[in-house]
């Protein structure tokens, strides 16, 4: 019996996976010889088409472009992601674009504060809620996409300085100084958060059109809401890192074990708008018809800053709390395990914070003795 | 201002696993990190077997990696490398369908250099493998798909494995792709 083509086939490649016997068959039936002959022709033909090199591939690069790509993809996505897909992308983006994503930070204080006046109050821990939105999520408003345009996200860009002076006049502000420092820790390293300003013009036909998907209309909308703006502006912000280097995380490497953390400093973010107020923009887009759950957080993120805080804390880290650093109001993240925690406060117009691989303790040490 | 996903980047992905066992400190790799390393330049090897184009490739392994990180996150489980590999071959199918990369890779497909001292044989081997990349398109997907993976350097047992289907089939479904895609190229001595 002759073997089938495939057997044919896989004797010219893989030779000693075809058993003895058919091999021995092949070798001597002049049909089989015939077929595989043929079969061979067909196989050099095909190999020299397609030769070509192996791609020279550089792990660390493709990582970090992947890194950059899963942010970028942000800018114009559809809205219709899954919590899951959120929290998975957040997951690995933000932790392999930690660099990228310290440049972001800027815009959760934007978005969760809208000003300097309303940023104190919002410090309340019945108002801290996990909300499944990252700064990727917030700074590319991604989900606005689908009811207008959004224009500004992808210009912010992380600096590396020589020097805390160097910092300091790069982003226009004091870098800030932290005094009270774990035993051991490392040498600060530099860098500037380069500010922007992320635009979202509404439009009202693609938010018709969002709306016709989801089997309703728009309601009666307000005059000039469409073409009109909001836009956030993030101003530079000096990053502090100790014990890890933000450009490290970027191109995905681990952090280092012991105390890692950053400290930063920016001017409170400003929320502008025209045409209609930001509130009204924001509340009417909230009743546009099949908004999804993630979008509505960002708009709420956006101009209210009354509401939740939307902090992308995990959803099961622990809670967050009010505490005191040097007179002003500040909302504390983590735990006492030292695995990770954050602080953030402002003080005359400053954002400041902290965050790192420190129990709650050393971190408020820091913070108290951060100027 | 740090927000959490720095955090999240300096400590929090244990705070995000404290009910797991891991005590010492620092990031570990997860089980996308580990098939990002193994897999990245498979990916992109099979990519360009059918591109022909380095750069190309390396886009579509872009892509594919994005993709899966996508549907399977963090821990893609053992069926991921199959999937990535497969992917790669139907997104560079795909590429070359779509002509994104129509100019880039009339640029790139530059001939062999045992072929650049004669510009006539360089013209005519740009433009074979065009042609051959362009058939791949025309041929049934499965069979281009074989033809990817296979001659990416994959064994027939990976091939087997990439597609979910025996061993004994592959050499089946390669016999006639090669076929298939001579004809399809119209080589007069097929």
């Amino acid at each position: 019996m002759h073997p089938s083509d495939g057997t044919l086939r896989r004797s010219l490649d893989e030779p000693v996976a075809v058993d003895r016997a058919r091999r021995e068959h092949i070798a001597t039936c002049a049909r089989c010889a015939d077929r595989v002959r043929s079969m061979s022709a067909n196989s050099a033909w095909v190999e020299a088409m397609l030769t070509s090199s192996d791609p020279v591939v550089d792990l660390p690069s493709a990582r970090a472009r992947l890194a950059g790509n899963e942010l970028a993809t942000l800018d114009g996505v559809p809205a219709q992601r899954s919590a899951r897909a959120v929290r998975s992308r957040r997951s690995w983006a933000t932790r392999v674009a930690a660099g990228v994503a310290v440049a972001s930070a800027a815009s959760v204080v934007l978005v969760a504060t809208g000003g300097a006046q309303d940023f104190l109050s919002l410090f309340q821990p019945s108002q801290l809620a996990p909300v499944p939105v990252t700064a990727a999520d917030v700074r590319s408003l991604a989900g606005l996409a689908s009811y207008g345009t959004v224009t500004g996200g992808s210009s912010i860009g992380f600096i590396p300085e020589p020097d805390a002076a160097a910092a300091g006049s790069a982003a226009g502000l004091g870098a800030p100084v932290a005094a009270n420092l774990p035993e051991g820790t490392a040498a600060p390293k530099f860098a500037v958060v380069s500010g922007g300003v992320v635009t979202f013009t509404f439009s009202a036909d693609l938010a018709r059109a969002m709306a016709a998907r989801a089997g309703g209309q728009l309601p009666a909308m307000p005059a000039g809401l469409d073409g009109s703006t909001l836009s956030v502006s993030i101003a530079p912000a000096v990053v502090v890192s100790y014990g890890v280097d933000p450009a490290t995380l970027l191109n995905g490497g681990s952090v280092p074990s012991g105390a890692a953390f950053l400290v930063v400093d920016t001017r409170t973010p400003t929320v502008s708008s025209t045409g209609v107020t930001a509130r009204q923009l924001e509340d009417y887009l909230l009743s546009v018809p099949g908004i999804p759950a993630g979008v509505a957080s960002e708009i709420r993120a956006i101009g209210n800053p009354s509401q939740t805080i939307p902090v992308p804390i995990p959803i099961d880290l622990a809670s967050g709390s009010s505490v005191s650093i040097n007179g002003a109001r500040g909302l504390l993240i983590g735990d006492s395990t030292g695995l990770g925690s954050a602080v953030i406060w402002q003080h005359n117009g400053v954002v400041y914070a902290i965050a790192g691989t420190l129990t709650t303790t050393e971190i408020l040490g820091i913070a108290r003795s951060t100027h | 201002m740090v927000e959490s996903s720095t955090l999240q980047a300096l400590g929090s992905r244990r705070l995000t696993d404290l009910s797991r066992p891991t005590p010492e400190v620092g990031v570990r790799p997860t089980s996308f990190d580990r098939l990002f390393d193994e897999e990245y330049a498979r990916v992109a090897a099979i990519a360009r077997r059918v591109l022909g184009d380095p750069d190309a490739a390396e886009d579509v392994a872009q892509e594919v990696f994005l993709d899966l990180h996508r549907r399977f996150g963090d821990n893609p489980g053992a069926k991921a490398p199959a999937w990535a590999r497969t992917a790669a071959a139907h997104t560079a199918l795909n590429m070359i369908r779509s002509n994104r990369r129509r100019t880039l890779r009339e640029e790139r497909f530059a001939p062999e250099p045992s072929l650049a001292n004669d510009p006539e044989a360089s013209v005519e081997t740009a433009e074979t493998t065009r042609e051959v990349r362009a058939a791949l398109t025309r041929i049934p997907r499965r069979q281009a798909v074989v033809l990817a993976l296979r001659y990416s350097g994959m064994s027939y047992a990976e091939v087997a494995s990439a597609l979910g289907i025996g061993v004994n089939g592959v050499g089946t479904r390669l016999r006639r792709a090669e076929a298939r895609l001579r004809k399809e190229v119209g080589d007069a001595s097929v």
